[in-house]
């Protein structure tokens, strides 16, 4: 704790941080619960100690097909989104282009736009455009709410690095090829890295555009979550949501091991 | 045939002119420095030469080949950066090895006994396998020293590559400079703003103001015979006071403004207004007694350990005098100043 602070303010830091704590574990606890427990219904604290939920989930054509819909698209959009976000901060970090600032307010545009605006936008405009929603339009709308992830996260690690050095590169004889490959790339690692987890996991967990860009046959897994939850909750829904967190956590641990998230995340 | 010819190179920044028809020719093996304050173009014109910069005009000839066109790729060239530079995921080797893989300068093995070489003249070979973060500002610095000789390129640009470092480290660096120098007889171009890192280390110093060749010269020549005001001024700091020069019984005497009279040696031809230069370590400063031809009051007294530096009033003259000595002085004590007279120096400017 930093010095000088006083007491009162120390305690209520505490009090908020533990609050902070409690609130964002308390639901993981109880989906887990919920996941493992003998009832019918979503109750709780758990009776009981059964794996069935995992086994029915695993098995049901619906989730799996789900989960197949959220993985291809979450991938799909991960590349997608790290290419153009990626090329979009080298570009916006140089100020290459006129306009910089009106450029690089428009790709961070979706993080202060509501979801579901652009949904509906989208919805309209698609289907005046090109006809029946698919596959490629929810990968096109996901990757649109993912770039500004990638775009900052590489715009940090550029910030930090040294200006000079792809001039550097140029006085040792690298062409445009070769310091794309050998200096740039691996300035914005990290940053890329971080900006693809980012967007992997926000298209993996997107809701709203993928509810109102779903048919019967394109139902991601969140919207298939929700679907369940509505018309015959049962604790397969927990089993489903305990693997999303646990798939998760595995991501991450992925990541730092072989990145490390400090260097990530700032 | 100079390795490096810079003919009347003109650089503008818009409307701004940073560069006003600079000709600059390196021989073969020269070291030389760019000397000057921030914004005298020295830093550009070291930028052009590496083709980092475009020039306005003029022509930039290195190995007898004109590169004016060329991207810097395409120079062969070494620069090395302020800030080092080095790129942060390769390794010191790797980094030092980047230049030859880049121009493809021999087969794996060659390069690996370059990269070698170069880090033994820095005396870094146990730090092969670091990456650059792990090492102290000077070990970086003497990476990129390492990466920008190892391809012998046909001239070295450096750019204030010691202002990073604290004193003691800058000392070490510039002996260490000399010596590679003298090891590699790399043609070098140097840019600084130190004026004692420039004098200790070149061959030729060229003092830039405002986009111009203020004056060139080895470095004795530049620091003992200052042709203007400005490298007077920039050069060791000498003091210099508005005098009247005419014929005395013993010779020729300056006065100043205030009727103090200082003795000039006998060869001086010039008479009436002029401009002296004193330097301040050519004053010598004793306690007042006896008849003197500077009378002064000391103001100021800053103890520099081995040296002294005094701030006098000599009749409304500021002075300022380095001795080499001790200091009995105290400020407020009276004093009196005399110089050599084959040491003041008269500007025509």
């Amino acid at each position: 704790m930093v010095k000088g602070v006083p007491l009162a303010a120390r305690i209520m830091a505490g009090v908020l941080i533990g609050l902070a704590g409690l609130l964002l574990l308390a639901p993981l606890v109880v989906v887990i619960g919920v996941s493992v427990s003998e009832s019918q219904f979503i109750v709780f604290p758990p009776q009981g100690f059964t794996l069935n939920w995992y086994r029915a989930a695993t098995t049901s054509p619906a989730y799996l097909s789900a989960a197949w819909i959220s993985l291809k698209l979450a991938l799909a959009v991960m590349v997608l989104a790290t290419l153009i976000g990626g090329a979009a901060a080298v570009a916006l970090h140089r100020r290459a282009l006129p306009g910089s600032d009106l450029i690089g307010g428009l790709f961070l545009s979706p993080l202060v736009l509501p979801t579901i605006i652009f949904a509906i936008g989208m919805v309209m405009l698609w289907s005046q455009l090109f006809g029946p929603v698919s596959f490629l339009t929810l990968v096109i709308a996901h990757t649109v709410i993912a770039l500004p992830y990638v775009v900052r996260t590489t715009l940090a690690v550029l910030a930090d690095s040294d200006p000079f050095l792809e001039e550097a590169a140029r006085t040792m004889g690298a062409g445009r090829m070769q310091r794309l490959f050998r200096v740039v790339l691996p300035q914005c690692m990290p940053g890329l890295a971080a900006g693809a987890f980012f967007a992997f996991n926000i298209s993996f967990d997107e809701a709203v555009l993928s509810l109102f860009l779903r048919t019967p046959t394109l139902q991601t897994l969140p919207v298939q979550i929700y679907g369940q939850l509505e018309f015959s909750p049962d604790p397969t829904v927990a089993a489903v949501s305990t693997i999303m967190i646990i798939a998760t956590i595995l991501i991450m641990a992925l990541i730092d091991r072989f990145l490390g998230l400090n260097k990530v995340v700032h | 045939m100079a390795a490096v010819e810079l003919t009347g190179i003109h650089k503008s920044f818009g409307d701004v002119p940073v560069l006003r028809g600079v000709s600059l020719s390196i021989a073969a093996g020269e070291f030389v420095s760019l000397l000057g304050a921030s914004g005298c173009g020295k830093t550009t014109l070291l930028r052009c030469a590496a083709g980092l910069e475009s020039v306005t005009s003029g022509t930039i000839r290195i190995g007898g080949e004109d590169v004016t066109g060329l991207p810097p790729e395409k120079r062969d060239i070494a620069m090395m950066f302020q800030s080092y530079a080095l790129l942060p995921h390769l390794s010191v080797a790797e980094n030092v090895r980047f230049p030859l893989a880049m121009r493809r300068i021999g087969n794996r093995d060659e390069q690996a006994a370059m990269v070698r070489a170069a880090l033994d003249t820095v005396q870094l070979t146990h730090l092969a396998d670091r990456k650059p973060r792990q090492l102290s500002g000077g070990q970086q610095q003497r990476v990129a020293l390492a990466r920008a000789i190892v391809s012998a390129p046909k001239v070295l640009l450096l750019d204030e590559p010691l202002s990073n470092l604290d004193a003691r480290l800058r000392e070490d660096m510039q002996v260490e400079l000399i010596e590679i120098h003298r090891r590699t007889k790399l043609t070098t171009l140097f840019v600084t703003h130190d004026q004692e890192e420039a004098l200790s280390l070149s061959d030729r110093v060229v003092l830039l103001n405002g986009g111009q060749i203020e004056q060139q010269g080895a470095p004795e020549t530049i620091y003992a015979a200052p042709q203007t005001r400005f490298a007077a001024d920039f050069l060791g700091s000498a003091n210099q006071i508005e005098v009247t020069i005419a014929d005395g019984p013993g010779g020729p005497v300056a006065t100043t403004a205030g009727g103090a009279t200082l003795q000039l040696s006998a060869d001086v031809t010039q008479r009436g207004p002029a401009l002296l230069a004193l330097r301040q370590e050519d004053l010598v400063i004793v306690a007042a007694e006896g008849p003197t031809a500077f009378p002064a009051v000391v103001r100021t007294r800053v103890y520099l350990g081995a040296r002294c530096r005094y701030v006098l009033d000599a009749g409304g003259i500021r002075l300022v005098a380095l001795t080499s000595t001790d200091c009995p002085l105290r400020a407020g004590d009276a004093a009196s100043v005399s110089i050599r007279p084959e040491r003041i120096r008269i500007i025509a400017g």
